[in-house]
C-alpha cells in the first residue's frame, strides 16, 4: 500500500474514534506558535529543511562529539550557592567524593555588582544567593585543597567578571597552577544581562569591550578555558520561549564574535573555546529540538566568519534544569520535574547538566536535597543505558519535524535582530526584552486560567501541608566576617601598591591595555573586587536601566472564568469608598536584578485594574519608603528572590513607621522559605505570597486587605 | 445657596441685610437657622437680593444635606497644611491624594485646604510634554539634578495613561529617574490620567499649590503629548516645552499640531551618537518653519534647542532661555497677568468639570430622567424636547455643583 493511501486510512480511523470532534482540533498550537499536529510520518521527514549528519561533524545537528556518551557521559556539575568561601569548599570537597566532575560557583549579589561587603548598598545582598568574594584571599579559601590543574571550575560570573576572574587566576598561580593549565568556564555574558537579569555594572558599550579584553586575554594564555558560556538559560527563567531563548542567543554569540573579530582575533583562536547555556524546562520535545537546532544553527552562523578549523563550528553546552518550573506548592514534585527535564537535557546532547534541587522555590539547597538532585543525573547516566547511543531521537518524524520548526521560527527573530543593527542595537531599544515580557505574561495568564497545567498547583492541589526542612542563612553574620576579613586585608598589604594598580587600571579603561592582564597583578597585589570596579567605573560610569513596561497582554490571554468580573466589583466598589483605585508599589530591593516577578506583577495588576507604580532595580529600603509615601500608595509589593527579605524587609518597615507612614501595607511576593512567613507577619507585613500563586486571586486577597 | 453662606461669602452682616428686606435681626436668625420659613413675600426679596443665589429651596432643604466639614475634619487638614509647610512628605503626598479623589468628602476637603494655602508667586511652573519615548523622564531627570545643584526644590507631577480598557495604569516615571526620585530635594508624584475627560490632568494645578506651599520652587508637569493633557496643562504653567525626536515632521511622531504651536521651547531631544547629524537637521527644519511655532507670547520668541540627556548637551543653553524667559515676564509683569488669566479659565474648567461630573454620575441616574428617555425610546418625545425638559430641571433646581 502507498503511503498516502496509508494515512488517509488513519484519519479515516481517527475521525471514527474523534466521533463529532474535528481531527484539526487536536492540533496543537505550541506558545512559540508552532504547530504541532497529533501524527508524523515519513512525509514530514521528507519536508524538514535542516541538515541531520553524523555527530562529530559539521553542522553537528547530532552532537558536537563523534562518541558522545558512549565514551564519556557528560558532566555532572553542580551548581553551589554557599555564603562564604569556607562553606563553599566544603561543599565542593563533599561533591567530589560523590562523582561530581566540575565545579561551579554561585556569586553573592554584591560581588555580581562588584561592591566589596562593606559597601553601604549590599547590606541585605552579602553572601545571599551565593558566595562572597572580596579578594584573592577569598578565593583562597574557596580552593583551599582543590588542585585547580584537574578540576575544571565554571563561574556564573557576569558584571564584576574582570575582577572575580583575576582573582580567580591569581588564585591558582598562588597555589601552583599555571594559567595554560587552568579548566573551566565563565560566563561573561552580559548581553543577556542588559535583557533579563540585570546583574550588569557598565553600559552596554565598555561592557562589550570587557568581553572582548577576556575572549583576546583567555585565547592567548589560558588555551583550557571557555573564555564565554552564551546564555539562554536566564532568557527562559525570565519568561523567554524556548524559540526565543535559541534566537536571542545565538544572536548574542554572533555579537561577541563581531566584537572579538573587531579586536583583531582569528575566528578560529577562539570560536573552539565559547560555549552555551540552556535552560531545560518541561516541554520535553520541544527543549530537544531546541538542542538540536541550536546545533545546526550556530555551526551556519559561524560559517559565515569563515573559520579553517572545523571545531570553531561546534557548539557545545551545558544545561541547567529550569528554576522557574519549579513550585512551592507540593513541592516533591519538583524531583520528578527535574528527572524529565534532566532527560531531555540528555537526550539533547548536552555536554554538561546542573539538575536543580527540588527544595530551591524555597531555599537554597539542604545536603539532601543537593544528594538528589545529584542522583538524578547518576540514575540517569548508569542505570538506564540511555548513554549507550548517541543522539537517539534522531529520526524522530516528529522530533526532526520540531527542530525544522524552530530553526525557521528562530531566524525570524535573529533576522528582526540583524534588522536592526545586531543585538547590541536592538537592547537598546528594548526589543528582545519586551517579547520576553510579553511570552512571560501570557504563560501566567494561561496558567491562571488552568489552560496550562501544573500538577499541585492549578489541579490536583494537595490537601495537607508538607513540612520541609530548608536551609536558612544568617546574612549578617556572613556579612560581619566579610567585613572583617577586608579590615585585615586592608591593614595587612601594602595600600600604596595597591593605590598604584588603582591608578593603572584607570589607565587601561581609558586607553587599550588589557584590562584582564592588568587585574591579575592587582588581585595578586591584594586590590579588592570593588576597588577594582569602581577604578573602571571612574571611566567607564555606572549603568542605569530604563525600564519599560507593557500593557495588556496579560489580560488579552487570560480566560474570564468570573474571576474577572470579582475583581471589577471589588474595585469599583473600591473606588466609590477611598475616591481613587488601589495603588500598588512593586519594588525591588537590595542588588538581586531578576526582575521577571515584579513585572510581571506590574503588568498583569495594570491589566486588572489597579494602578501600579514601579521603582528603579536595587534599590535601598528608605528609597522604596519614599517613592511609597510620595506617591501616596496603599501597599507596596516586595519582589525577592535572593534570600534578602530578611535584612530588607525589616528596614522598610522601620523606614516606613519613622515616617509616620505605618499606614502603607506591605505585601511580600517570591522566592520566601514558609519557615520565614512568621517572621515576616510579626514584622506587620501584611501577607505573603509564595511562586505559583494566582494572580487573580492575589488580587481579589488584596483588594479585600485595603 | 444657604443664606448663612451667602452672607459669609460676600462678607455682609446680618443687620445690614436685615435691614435691607426689611424684617428683624431675630427673624433673619430664626430663617438661617431653620426655626422658621419665610412667607413668599421675603423668600421673593432675597431671592432677588442674592441675584437668584439662595432660593426656596435653600431653606426647605434640611440642613443634613450641607457639605459642611465637621470641624474634626477641619482641623486635620489645618494640621495637615501646617506639616506640609515643615516639609512632610506624607503630608504633601495625601493632599495630592485629597485633591485627585473622586469622593465627594474629599473634595470638601481639597477646598478646604487650597483655602488654606497662600498663593506663590515665586515659583516657576514647567509643563514638558512629547510622545513616548521621546525621553521627557530622562530629559527632567538630567535637568532636575542641575538645577538641585543650583540649591532649587524641584517637583515633577507625571500624568501617565489609564488604559480605557481596564482603567488600570504603570507609573514607571521614577525607574527613568534614579537619582531625582531620591534626593532630598525632589518630589516625584506620577498621576493616573484616568482617561481622557474628568481626569487628573485637570486637577493638576492644585497638586501645584500643595507642592508649592511646600517650598517646591521649581515644578515639571510632564505630560505624553498625544492627548487632550496638553492644552489643560498650558493653562497651569509658566513656560510650555516640546520634546521632539530628531527626524520626522510633528505629525510624523504623533503629536498635534496644535502642540508645537503652543511651546516656549522645542527640544529637538537624543541629539547623541548618529542620531546628531539628523537632530541638527530637525533643527533648522523647526527654526525655518515659523508658520508653526506661532507667537502666542509677544514679549518673547520660541527657541528650539538640541538635547542629550545622556551626553548632558544642551541643558545649560536651554536653563539660560529659560531664565531669561522668566526674567522678561517679570520684569513686564505678562508673567503674572497669565497667571491671573489661568485662574479664571481655571473657574471655567472646573464649573464644567463639575457639571460633567453631576450629569455622568448624578443626573443619569434620577427617575424623571430615566423616564424622559424611555419616553424618547418609545417615540413620545422628541431629542430636542427631552434635552430642554432635562437641561430646564437642572436650572430650575438650581443645584448646587460641589
Amino acid at each position: 500500500m502507498d503511503r498516502k493511501k496509508l494515512y488517509k486510512g488513519w484519519e479515516e480511523r481517527a475521525s471514527k474514534e474523534l466521533r463529532d470532534k474535528n481531527l484539526e482540533d487536536h492540533f496543537w498550537e505550541t506558545p512559540e506558535g508552532i504547530k504541532v499536529k497529533p501524527l508524523y510520518t515519513e512525509d514530514d521527514l521528507q519536508k524538514i529543511s535542516h541538515e541531520i549528519g553524523v555527530p562529530g561533524l559539521p553542522p553537528y545537528t547530532r552532537g558536537p562529539r563523534a562518541t558522545m556518551y558512549t565514551n564519556r557521559p557528560w558532566t555532572i556539575r553542580q551548581y553551589a550557592g554557599f555564603s562564604t568561601a569556607e562553606e563553599s569548599n566544603k561543599f565542593y570537597k563533599e561533591g567530589l567524593k560523590n562523582g561530581v566532575m566540575g565545579l561551579s560557583v554561585a556569586f553573592d549579589l554584591a560581588t555580581h555588582r562588584g561592591y566589596d561587603s562593606d559597601h553601604p548598598r549590599v547590606v541585605a545582598d552579602v553572601g545571599n544567593a551565593g558566595v562572597a568574594i572580596d579578594s584573592i584571599e577569598d578565593m583562597n579559601l574557596l580552593f583551599d585543597g582543590i588542585p585547580l590543574d584537574q578540576m575544571s571550575v565554571s563561574m556564573t560570573m557576569n558584571g564584576a567578571v574582570i575582577p572575580v576572574l583575576a582573582s580567580f587566576i591569581a588564585s591558582g598561580e598562588e597555589q601552583g597552577c599555571p594559567r595554560e593549565k587552568l579548566t573551566g568556564t565563565i560566563q561573561n555574558d552580559i548581553l543577556k544581562e542588559f535583557m533579563v537579569r540585570n546583574t550588569f555594572i557598565f553600559p552596554p558599550k565598555p561592557s562589550m569591550r570587557i568581553v572582548a579584553d577576556i575572549i583576546e586575554y583567555t585565547s592567548q594564555k589560558m588555551p583550557k578555558f571557555n573564555s564565554i558560556s552564551i546564555s539562554g538559560y536566564h532568557m527562559q527563567e525570565a519568561g523567554a520561549n524556548q524559540v526565543q531563548e535559541l534566537a536571542y542567543t545565538l544572536a548574542d554569540g554572533k555579537e561577541y564574535i563581531k566584537s572579538a573579530l573587531e579586536r583583531g582575533l582569528d575566528i578560529d583562536q577562539f570560536a573552539p573555546r565559547l560555549s552555551f547555556f540552556w535552560s531545560i524546562g518541561m516541554n520535553f520535545f520541544m527543549e530537544i529540538a531546541k538542542m538540536r537546532a541550536a546545533r545546526y544553527m550556530w555551526s551556519k552562523i559561524v560559517k559565515q566568519f569563515k573559520p579553517k578549523n572545523d571545531r570553531s563550528l561546534a557548539l557545545r553546552t551545558h544545561c541547567q534544569t529550569s528554576g522557574v518550573s519549579l513550585m512551592e506548592q507540593d513541592a516533591y514534585n519538583n524531583i520528578v520535574r527535574t528527572t524529565i527535564e534532566a532527560m531531555a537535557a540528555v537526550m539533547g546532547g548536552t555536554q554538561s547538566l546542573h539538575t536543580n534541587s527540588f527544595d530551591e522555590a524555597l531555599a537554597l539547597p539542604t545536603k539532601f536535597s543537593a544528594r538528589i538532585a545529584r542522583n538524578t543525573q547518576l540514575i540517569i547516566s548508569e542505570e538506564t543505558g540511555i548513554c549507550n547511543v548517541i543522539d537517539p531521537m534522531a529520526g524522530s518524524y516528529y522530533v526532526e519535524s520540531l527542530t525544522s520548526s524552530i530553526v525557521e521560527e528562530s531566524q525570524k527573530l535573529i533576522d528582526e535582530i540583524d534588522e536592526v543593527g545586531g543585538m547590541v542595537k536592538a537592547i537598546e531599544m528594548g526589543i528582545p526584552k519586551m517579547r520576553i515580557e510579553e511570552s512571560s505574561a501570557k504563560r501566567q495568564a494561561r496558567v491562571d486560567s488552568n489552560e496550562e497545567t501544573i500538577v499541585g498547583v492549578n489541579k490536583y492541589k494537595p490537601t495537607e501541608k508538607q513540612e520541609i526542612n530548608i536551609l536558612s542563612i544568617d546574612n549578617e553574620e556572613v556579612r560581619k566576617r566579610q567585613v572583617s576579613r577586608l579590615q585585615n586585608l586592608k591593614n595587612s598589604r601594602d595600600n600604596k601598591n595597591v593605590e598604584s594598580f588603582i591608578e593603572k587600571i584607570k589607565n587601561a579603561a581609558s586607553s587599550h591595555g588589557n584590562l584582564l592582564e592588568i587585574c591579575i597583578e592587582a588581585s595578586k597585589n591584594r586590590c579588592t573586587v570593588g576597588e577594582m570596579t569602581s577604578a573602571m567605573e571612574s571611566v567607564f560610569g555606572r549603568h542605569n536601566l530604563s525600564t519599560k513596561t507593557i500593557s495588556g497582554v496579560y489580560k488579552n490571554t487570560v480566560k474570564n472564568d468570573g474571576k474577572i468580573d470579582i475583581i471589577d466589583n471589588e474595585l469599583s466598589k473600591f473606588v466609590s469608598e477611598k475616591g481613587r483605585r488601589p495603588r500598588m508599589l512593586v519594588v525591588k530591593m537590595g542588588q538581586d536584578g531578576h526582575d521577571r516577578g515584579a513585572k510581571l506583577i506590574a503588568t498583569a495588576f495594570s491589566d486588572l485594574g489597579f494602578d501600579v507604580d514601579i521603582g528603579p532595580l536595587f534599590q535601598t529600603p528608605e528609597e522604596a519608603a519614599k517613592q511609597a509615601i510620595e506617591n501616596d500608595a496603599h501597599v507596596i509589593g516586595v519582589s525577592t528572590l535572593a534570600a534578602g527579605h530578611k535584612t530588607l524587609v525589616p528596614l522598610l518597615m522601620e523606614s516606613l513607621k519613622n515616617n509616620e507612614a505605618s499606614y502603607i501595607k506591605v505585601i511580600c511576593g517570591g522566592v520566601i522559605p514558609p519557615d520565614d512567613y512568621p517572621f515576616l507577619y510579626d514584622l506587620g507585613v501584611s501577607k505573603v505570597f509564595g511562586p505559583g500563586t494566582n494572580i487573580q486571586e492575589a488580587a481579589i486577597e488584596i483588594i479585600n486587605l485595603l | 445657596m444657604k443664606l448663612k453662606s451667602y452672607l459669609k461669602l460676600f462678607k455682609i452682616s446680618n443687620k445690614d441685610f436685615s435691614k435691607e428686606i426689611g424684617i428683624s435681626n431675630v427673624s433673619l436668625s430664626r430663617y438661617m437657622s431653620g426655626e422658621r420659613l419665610p412667607e413668599k413675600k421675603i423668600l421673593n426679596k432675597i431671592f432677588k437680593l442674592t441675584d437668584g443665589l439662595v432660593d426656596a429651596n435653600d431653606f426647605f432643604l434640611s440642613s443634613s444635606l450641607s457639605r459642611d466639614l465637621s470641624e474634626i475634619h477641619k482641623e486635620e487638614i489645618k494640621k495637615m497644611v501646617s506639616n506640609i509647610r515643615e516639609g512632610k512628605l506624607k503630608d504633601l503626598a495625601k493632599a495630592i491624594t485629597l485633591v485627585e479623589s473622586s469622593l465627594k468628602l474629599h473634595n470638601a476637603q481639597a477646598n478646604f485646604l487650597l483655602s488654606k494655602l497662600k498663593q506663590n508667586k515665586n515659583s516657576l511652573r514647567v509643563g514638558i510634554t512629547g510622545v513616548p519615548g521621546v525621553g521627557k523622564s530622562t530629559f527632567i531627570e538630567t535637568f532636575g539634578m542641575s538645577l538641585i545643584d543650583l540649591g532649587f526644590k524641584v517637583a515633577v507631577l507625571a500624568i501617565d495613561p489609564s488604559s480605557k480598557r481596564t482603567g488600570g495604569s504603570i507609573l514607571g516615571d521614577k525607574t527613568r529617574m534614579m537619582k531625582l526620585s531620591v534626593n532630598k530635594n525632589a518630589f516625584i508624584r506620577p498621576s493616573p490620567s484616568q482617561g481622557n475627560l474628568g481626569g487628573v490632568a485637570k486637577k493638576t494645578s492644585e497638586s501645584i499649590r500643595c507642592l508649592e506651599e511646600a517650598g517646591f520652587n521649581i515644578i515639571f508637569i510632564e505630560t505624553m503629548g498625544v492627548g487632550q493633557a496638553e492644552t489643560t496643562v498650558y493653562d497651569m504653567v509658566d513656560i510650555f516645552l516640546v520634546l521632539l525626536l530628531p527626524s520626522g515632521g510633528d505629525e510624523l511622531q504623533g503629536i498635534k499640531k496644535g502642540i508645537i504651536e503652543m511651546a516656549d521651547i522645542i527640544i529637538i531631544n537624543k541629539a547623541d551618537g548618529n542620531l546628531k547629524n539628523i537632530a541638527e537637521t530637525t533643527m533648522l527644519e523647526y527654526k525655518n518653519a515659523q508658520n508653526m511655532i506661532s507667537n502666542i507670547r509677544k514679549d518673547i520668541s520660541p527657541e528650539v534647542f538640541l538635547c542629550s540627556s545622556t551626553e548632558s548637551i544642551g541643558i545649560t543653553k536651554i536653563w539660560n532661555f529659560i531664565k531669561e524667559f522668566e526674567k522678561i515676564r517679570r520684569d513686564n509683569g505678562s508673567f503674572y497677568k497669565t497667571r491671573i488669566q489661568q485662574q479664571s479659565k481655571a473657574i471655567w474648567r472646573n464649573v464644567f468639570l463639575q457639571s460633567q461630573d453631576y450629569i455622568e454620575n448624578n443626573l443619569k441616574y434620577k427617575d424623571y430622567v430615566k423616564k424622559i428617555i424611555k419616553n424618547v425610546e418609545k417615540n413620545n418625545f422628541d431629542v430636542n424636547n427631552a434635552s430642554k425638559i432635562i437641561f430646564d430641571s437642572i436650572m430650575k433646581r438650581n443645584i448646587n455643583f460641589y
